[in-house]
C-alpha cells in the first residue's frame, strides 16, 4: 500500500508528460500545440511538489504553526511558482506567434506550413 | 511531416533517452521523505534571520533574489515579445471600439452581467492587494496577486463593455508601470552597492514576525513584482483583445446600446 502511494507521484508525473508529448507529436492545430505544451509542463509542477513533499509536515508558513515543526521543502514550492508563471508568460508569447502565422500564412496546422523562402 | 513520421521520430528520441531518463528516475528520493538540505536550512534559519513566515516568499524574495530577478526579467522579456508580435502588424494605433465579425450578433449586456461583475472586480481587486501586501506573512505574494488583479482588470472589461474600458486602461500607462516594476526591483537590488554590501543584501529594518510590516527588502521587492506582474498580465490581455477587432472596423457601429 504505501509502497504503491510512494511511487504515484512520479508515474502521475510520467503519464502527464508521455500524454503531453503524444499530443505535441500528433497536433493538427497549434492552439492545440501550445495547451499539450501547459499539460507537459504541469507534469514538472507535479514532481517538483512530490519531491519536496514530507509526511506529516505542514506547509512552509509558519503563521499557524510555530517555527522549528515540520514543514515541506520550501525550495520547491518557490521552484513551481517560478515554473507557473514562467509557463504563462511562454504560452502568451507562443499564441501571438501562432496568431501571426495565421495572419500571415492563412493556418495553423503544423503540417501544411512549409519552410519560408526568400521572396524571387 | 507526415503524424506517421513525426510519431516515428518521437518513439526513435524516447528509446536513446530511455536509459538516462531510468538512470535518474532510480535516483529520485523516497517520495515524502526529501534529502534535500537546502529547504530544511531556509525553514530552520528563514523565521530568526528574516522576521518573515512565509518561506516560500523568503526564497523568492531574499534567499534566491538574484533568480528572481532573472525570472522578472524573463517574464518582461516575453510580455515585450507579445506585444511586439502582436502590433507588428497592427502598429501603434489603437481603436475605442470592439471587433466585430460580419455574421456575428452582437448582444447587449444584461443588467445582472453588468451588476455581477462590479461586485466581482472590486472583490477581487481587493483580493489581489491582500494577496501582494501580505506576501510575506500568509501564502501569496507579488506574483500570485499580480495575476489575481489583472484578472479583475478582466472582469471589468465584462462588466463595462469594450470602450468605457479602453478609456479606463491607458496602454502607456501599463508600460510605466510594468517598467517600473522591473526598475524597482533592480534598484532595491543595487542599492546595496552603494554602500558596500553585496547585491540583493537585506539592510531594511526587518519588522516584527507575522507583522503585515516584515522582511525588510522583501516588502519591496514583493511590490516590485506584484506591480510588474499586474501590469504586464493587463497589457497582455489588452493587446489580444485588441487583436479581435477588425482592422478597418471604424465604420461599424460601435456595441449595442442597453
Amino acid at each position: 500500500m504505501s509502497l504503491a502511494l510512494g511511487v504515484l507521484p512520479w508515474l502521475v508525473s510520467a503519464w502527464l508528460f508521455a500524454v503531453g508529448l503524444y499530443g505535441i507529436v500528433r497536433s493538427r492545430h497549434y492552439v492545440h500545440l501550445i495547451a499539450c505544451l501547459a499539460v507537459c509542463q504541469s507534469a514538472t509542477y507535479v514532481l517538483l511538489l512530490s519531491i519536496g513533499f514530507r509526511w506529516h509536515a505542514g506547509p512552509p508558513i509558519f503563521y499557524d504553526h510555530p517555527p522549528g515543526s515540520a514543514a515541506v521543502d520550501p525550495v520547491m514550492q518557490a521552484l513551481v511558482l517560478t515554473d507557473i508563471v514562467v509557463g504563462a508568460a511562454v504560452s502568451a508569447l507562443l499564441l501571438a506567434i501562432a496568431l501571426q502565422v495565421h495572419k500571415r500564412r492563412g493556418s495553423v496546422d503544423p503540417q501544411s506550413l512549409r519552410p519560408l523562402r526568400p521572396n524571387r | 511531416m507526415s503524424p506517421g513520421l513525426r510519431s516515428l521520430l518521437l518513439l526513435l528520441a524516447l528509446a536513446l533517452l530511455a536509459p538516462f531518463a531510468w538512470h535518474v528516475a532510480k535516483a529520485l528520493p523516497q517520495f515524502g521523505s526529501p534529502t534535500a538540505a537546502y529547504g530544511a536550512t531556509v525553514n530552520a534559519l528563514g523565521p530568526p534571520l528574516r522576521h518573515v513566515s512565509n518561506m516560500v516568499a523568503a526564497v523568492n524574495f531574499d534567499f534566491r533574489a538574484l533568480d528572481t530577478l532573472g525570472e522578472e526579467s524573463m517574464l518582461f522579456c516575453a510580455v515585450t515579445g507579445a506585444v511586439v508580435l502582436l502590433r507588428g502588424t497592427r502598429g501603434e494605433g489603437t481603436n475605442r471600439r470592439a471587433g466585430l465579425i460580419p455574421g456575428r450578433a452582437v448582444l447587449a449586456r444584461s443588467d445582472a452581467q453588468v451588476l455581477l461583475c462590479r461586485i466581482a472586480c472590486t472583490l477581487t481587486m481587493l483580493f489581489g492587494l491582500y494577496m501582494v501586501l501580505h506576501g510575506t506573512v500568509t501564502p501569496g505574494g507579488g506574483f500570485q496577486g499580480g495575476v489575481i488583479i489583472a484578472s479583475a482588470v478582466l472582469l471589468l472589461y465584462l462588466a463595462e463593455g469594450y470602450g468605457p474600458w479602453r478609456r479606463l486602461i491607458r496602454s502607456p500607462l501599463l508600460d510605466v508601470l510594468e517598467s517600473l516594476g522591473v526598475l524597482l526591483f533592480v534598484g532595491a537590488g543595487a542599492a546595496p552597492l552603494l554602500s558596500g554590501h553585496a547585491a540583493m543584501s537585506n539592510l531594511m529594518p526587518l519588522g516584527h514576525f507575522r507583522d503585515l510590516f516584515s522582511g525588510g527588502v522583501m516588502l519591496v521587492t514583493n511590490f516590485a513584482v506584484g506591480l510588474a506582474v499586474a501590469a504586464g498580465f493587463v497589457m497582455l490581455l489588452l493587446e489580444f483583445l485588441e487583436e479581435t477587432r477588425a482592422l478597418q472596423s471604424d465604420s461599424l457601429p460601435d456595441e449595442a446600446q442597453r
